[in-house]
């Protein structure tokens, strides 16, 4: 009598199969190895790692680079996730009504996303060239003299997160369908209380969309975290002065430049579990939030 | 009075502000079309150019002169042709998998996928690299096809469970009582109900793979099997400063990626994109 209640779940367990096993070989199993080989000597150019305690977390403590790759990636979290977010949420909002032409000006907002990172990284050499390029040829046509970009810290890591502001068509998409999932009938009834646009977007979309936007704000972080690589290796390799030095830049560089493969495996540990705070506190300030409410 | 104001201020509302975020978006793409076309070798203008005053086509008759640009379109290729229909595959059967839960298990698998993607990719590189040295498989096209088995990106997973979403409990039912297995019912009942859903989901698979520039970064030490990213970063190294000739390089990369996006526009940035997701089978 549970044959046709019981076996209905497990088929569906069945069929997540093959992308759990995926999973487990390819993130969570490599997630595990790290922590082991934090603990070695391993170069990643031998066969044979030797376990050493304590040292690499000793030259951890002494590294300055680290400090200044954490202060980047830092700054470059609290800069870009933000302003993704603000971007692929408003713009989901304000283009989700039907209207003519509606969908190639969302067409238009998604095109960023589809480009090659290494392609746009490239291609923002260019456009955040101090000669040349066409951003400071813009700010020339309203009489400011423009930035050095890439060659001064501060605007650097401006100029990063500026780019990462444009492919953000996931977060867009997904704004798009929640939005459109939301009840029509809602709007009608507070249209009709006198509840003007702002009133309906902070008493009905915001709240309603709640649970979304945490989604794609931790999604972000993650994102943020890793896609950044790119357009450091390419736009500036961790300069100027390190300011551009992100986690995943200078992760790369031990483990697969200078043969610090151990000495990465234990950054990479490192990165996870600040990764794991800054979720749990996006999570926990969330709460408080509910809380209030 | 009044109401003219309002139509006004509505205009600007849909059509005016939403234009001016299209072309602030589209604007890096226009420049780098228009970079591409200046004669190879000379100074770039000091002053905006909005349109090109003698467009050229040098710089691409240029490019496969420089580098092996057919060879590494084709190691591209193959590498695509390989990788999205193994990302479509894993990504549908997910999607079918999670349309076949119950709810409660279905918030349960969710919560254990979030967990899972708490570990960001760059987190895994170095451990995943030792992993396929010791397999033997580095310098191949093999690990290029690890996203492709972990369906690229979620939210593809996502897209084929909302398109699984609209496939009636019934239809299941029936297609049960007449004894279809689960598999024959996926492929039978449930992906034909779904084609825009596989085409949406091919084409961002495509735009993924085609762009992946880490993996052949990590893994592809012979010059002749780079694919076309890695291609691109070698033209950077070579000419850091020909800006006609490197963004020439840069619109064959992303040519590719604009034209299937807009076979997909249609579907994926539809009005209603969870209806147009569904609606396919006998358009």
């Amino acid at each position: 009598m549970t044959s046709d209640r019981g076996r209905k779940p497990l088929t569906g367990w069945a069929f997540l199969a093959p992308y759990a096993i995926a999973v487990g070989l390819l993130i969570a199993l490599p997630a595990l190895l790290n922590v082991g080989y934090a603990f070695t000597d391993h170069t990643g150019l031998t066969r044979d790692p030797q376990f050493v305690g304590l040292s690499n977390v000793r030259r951890m403590f002494n590294d300055g680079f680290l400090l200044d790759s954490v202060r980047a990636s830092a700054i470059h979290l609290a800069l870009a996730v933000p302003l993704r977010l603000l971007a692929a949420v408003g713009l989901g909002l304000l283009l989700a009504a039907p209207r003519p032409g509606g969908r190639w000006f969302r067409a238009a907002v998604y095109l960023p996303t589809v480009v090659p990172d290494v392609a746009l990284a490239v291609l923002f050499l260019w456009v955040l060239n101090p000669l040349y390029g066409p951003l400071n040829q813009l700010l020339g046509l309203f009489g400011h003299s423009g930035f050095t970009w890439l060659s001064d810290p501060d605007t650097a890591r401006l100029g990063v997160a500026l780019m990462l502001m444009f492919p953000i068509g996931e977060g867009f998409l997904v704004v798009l369908a929640a939005r459109r999932m939301l009840d029509g009938r809602l709007y009608e009834a507070a249209a009709l209380e006198g509840c003007g646009p702002f009133g309906q977007l902070r008493r009905i979309t915001l709240p309603l969309l709640a649970p979304v936007l945490l989604l794609l704000a931790v999604r972000d972080t993650i994102l943020t975290l890793q896609v950044n690589f790119v357009p450091a290796y390419i736009l500036t390799d961790g300069r100027p002065a390190n300011a551009t030095l992100y986690l995943p830049v200078y992760i790369f560089d031990q483990a697969f430049e200078f043969s610090g493969f151990a000495y990465g495996a234990l950054i990479t540990t490192v990165l996870m579990v600040v990764t794991a705070i800054v979720i749990t506190a996006l999570l926990l300030v969330v709460r408080r939030w509910r809380v209030l409410r | 009075m009044r109401s003219e104001g309002a139509v006004a201020l509505r205009f600007v509302g849909r059509f005016v502000v939403p234009a001016l975020f299209a072309a602030l978006f589209t604007a890096p793409l226009w420049f780098m079309v228009v970079g591409s076309l200046r004669p190879v070798g000379e100074p770039p203008p000091r002053t905006l150019e909005l349109l090109p005053p003698d467009p050229t086509v040098a710089a691409y008759t240029r490019l496969p002169e420089l580098i092996p640009l057919f060879r590494y379109l084709a190691n591209s290729a193959l590498v695509v042709a390989i990788a999205v229909p193994v990302t479509v595959l894993v990504a549908s059967l997910t999607g079918f998998g999670l349309r076949l839960l119950s709810p409660a298990a279905r918030r349960r698998a969710v919560l254990g996928l979030l967990a899972v993607l708490l570990v960001p990719v760059t987190a895994v590189w170095a451990t995943r690299f030792e992993l396929f040295r010791l397999a033997g498989v580095v310098d191949t096209y093999v690990p290029l096809l690890a996203p492709a088995l972990l369906a690229g990106s979620p939210l593809l997973v996502l897209l084929y469970a909302w398109a699984f979403g609209g496939v009636p409990e019934s239809q299941l039912g029936a297609a049960r009582l007449e004894g279809a297995g689960w598999l024959t019912i996926w492929r039978r009942v449930a992906l034909p109900q779904v084609r825009p859903a596989t085409l949406a989901v091919a084409v961002l698979a495509f735009t993924l793979h085609w762009s992946n520039l880490i993996d052949p970064l990590l893994y592809l030490h012979s010059g002749d099997r780079y694919t076309y990213p890695l291609g691109l970063q070698f033209l950077r190294l070579l000419n850091p400063t020909d800006w006609p000739l490197l963004m020439a390089g840069c619109v064959v990369a992303t040519a590719p990626c604009v034209v299937v996006f807009l076979l997909a526009q249609r579907i994926l940035l539809n009005d209603d994109p969870l209806a147009a997701l569904r609606s396919g089978g006998r358009r």
